[in-house]
């Protein structure tokens, strides 16, 4: 019986957390801001998929969408490429000490809280000649994420058994090839996450997007969004709608990936 | 054999693009902020150096200190109010057979998601006219709050959405320690005929203490990053209530155009949170680790 009260109790947390998405929902489906207003908690009178095409299309979601998506992909791959290789020579290769300073070195970025380089970082990406251009983010966001992927790689290739590459030796393998031959495939799970959280964290960025491009055609999707909202007569169907295409492929990636994507990003925020 | 994991040109060829990358937008932006914020500068003309000058206008600047308070107002919400309920709700988590892996997946969700768009929806939600607050409220007979642009009310807005959005993060952290305890501790205690009451207070808490104490850590960082929600939300505004540290600089390097000003606030941004987050691990020292 006291098990009941515990389910009500939870069931109403995870009202508080669901209400708000439906209601986005509904509303991308209403016919108007009216329909909005006078029956916000209504279903739908009719389902309006026009917001998403509308949205799509004349507020430019489609462009900011994919923006979004390759800036946060190129980013995460770099991320990704660039922290396999620099932890497989931390942990694997036989330079300890050198290693240790290196790793230490690289860490220490997780300790520099990252909004206070904004300014810093406006005056380095106009000095670069990377203002508004998409590699003002993409550069940045690839750099960021680098020291809680090589904890997390890391951490995963430092228990690998020297075994195995012992015998892939014998066979004539240099150590470009153990990288690729033997290290890299066993690394695929901590590479899955490392990408992931890297792809939904750039994915959702806002700040640096905000500040470091001014061409509406290179906004990202929360920038698009909120400067959607700032719109002088936003059309609020249309701008759930936007919401839904920001909000659904994480929610997606998210059910396929949920054991993968909490483990990663715990085990990152804990060592942080 | 073994100098095959000794070739330095591959070494150094798996090192360098990091090393680069990290030096060039990591490295770069913390040595310039340590020198712009020396300077008096506009972001146009060159620099010139003012020594501590605009530390000195920082502790004197009524309006800045505002913003830190805003900041300390972040770490007590999430210490005094969040806290508690996220504790509560993972023993809750833990505690239930059923629908136990839906909980955890469930209350996770907010904190993947994009700030900005937390932001917009919870802008839905607050509108005075048609939001679901107000709508709510009125339901009862409470009359039209303008809650992001009263002062008032703006802050502890900000506050609750914030909390909406991480309180599941910490409740799954927090749930992966209590379902780390053994079991034979747990049953044993029941054998014993402990309540629920006393097996959380005496034994679960006392168990996951250093796992709490990360939390109030990472909410001690947190709330001195905070930035998007507020910019999302109120712009540090109603006529800058809701300014934090991050908010307040940006405004005074990008529209301001104190750029060097805009960089000592970085610089105390930076020291701030050191000397918070190394006085609170400080006074936590004598947290031994729990072995079972």
């Amino acid at each position: 019986m006291k098990k009941i009260l515990s389910h009500i109790i939870l069931m109403l947390y995870i009202l508080i957390i669901i209400i708000p998405f439906i209601f986005v929902l509904f509303s991308s489906l209403k016919e108007n801001n009216i329909e909005i207003v006078t029956d916000p908690w209504g279903i739908p009178s009719s389902l309006h998929f026009d917001n998403y095409v509308m949205a799509w299309n004349n507020a430019k979601i489609g462009t900011y969408f994919f923006n979004s998506f390759y800036i946060s992909v190129i980013a995460s791959v770099i991320t990704l490429g660039f922290g396999a290789a620099t932890s497989y020579a931390l942990t694997r290769m036989k330079f300890i000490n050198l290693s240790k300073f290196f790793y230490t070195f690289i860490l220490f970025g997780l300790v520099i809280p990252t909004g206070s380089l904004l300014v810093p970082l406006y005056k380095l990406i106009t000095d670069l000649h990377l203002y508004n251009t998409h590699l003002a983010l993409i550069f940045p966001y690839a750099t960021f994420a680098l020291p809680v992927s090589i904890y997390i790689i890391c951490a995963f290739m430092r228990a690998i058994p020297s075994e195995l590459e012992e015998a892939a030796m014998i066979d004539g393998l240099g150590a470009l090839g153990l990288f690729t031959r033997i290290v890299l495939p066993i690394s695929i799970p901590p590479l899955v996450t490392v990408f992931i959280l890297n792809f939904l964290g750039n994915w959702n960025e806002f700040v640096m997007a905000n500040f470091y491009l001014s061409s509406e055609n290179l906004r990202t999707l929360p920038v698009g969004m909120v400067g959607f909202r700032d719109a002088f007569n936003t059309n609020y169907a249309q701008l759930s709608a936007g919401i839904m295409f920001s909000v659904v492929p994480v929610l997606i990636i998210y059910s396929i990936l949920q054991e993968k994507i909490i483990e990663g990003v715990t085990a990152g925020s804990v060592k942080g | 054999m073994n100098k095959t994991l000794k070739n330095p040109i591959v070494y150094i060829l798996f090192l360098l693009p990091t090393i680069l990358l990290y030096c060039l937008f990591m490295g770069m932006p913390v040595i310039q902020a340590f020198y712009y914020g020396f300077t008096d500068w506009d972001g146009l003309n060159p620099p010139i150096f003012n020594g501590i000058e605009n530390f000195r206008e920082a502790f004197t600047d009524s309006d800045f200190w505002l913003s830190v308070l805003n900041n300390i107002y972040f770490i007590l919400f999430s210490i005094v109010i969040q806290l508690p309920i996220i504790i509560f709700l993972s023993l809750l988590i833990s505690q239930v057979k059923r629908f136990k892996a839906f909980y955890k997946t469930a209350v996770f969700i907010p904190s993947i998601l994009s700030t900005a768009v937390i932001g917009i929806l919870w802008g839905f939600i607050y509108e005075p006219d048609s939001g679901l607050l107000n709508q709510f409220l009125a339901l009862f007979g409470v009359e039209k709050i303008y809650w992001l642009s009263d002062k008032s009310t703006a802050m502890i807005s900000i506050l609750i959405t914030n909390a909406w959005q991480w309180t599941g993060f910490y409740v799954v952290l927090i749930l992966a320690a209590i379902l780390g305890i053994p079991k034979d501790l747990l049953e044993q205690a029941e054998i014993d005929g402990a309540t629920n009451w006393n097996k959380s207070t005496r034994i679960i808490i006392p168990l996951i203490r250093p796992i709490i104490i990360v939390v109030m850590l990472l909410s001690i960082a947190g709330a001195m990053k905070a930035l998007d929600i507020v910019w999302v939300m109120t712009e540090g505004g109603p006529f800058g209530t809701t300014d934090v540290m991050a908010t307040y600089m940006i405004k005074e390097a990008f529209r301001e155009y104190q750029y060097g000003y805009g960089n000592a606030i970085a610089i105390l941004i930076f020291i701030f949170t050191l000397v918070i987050t190394g006085l609170f691990q400080w006074s936590t020292k004598n947290n031994e680790r729990i072995e079972y």
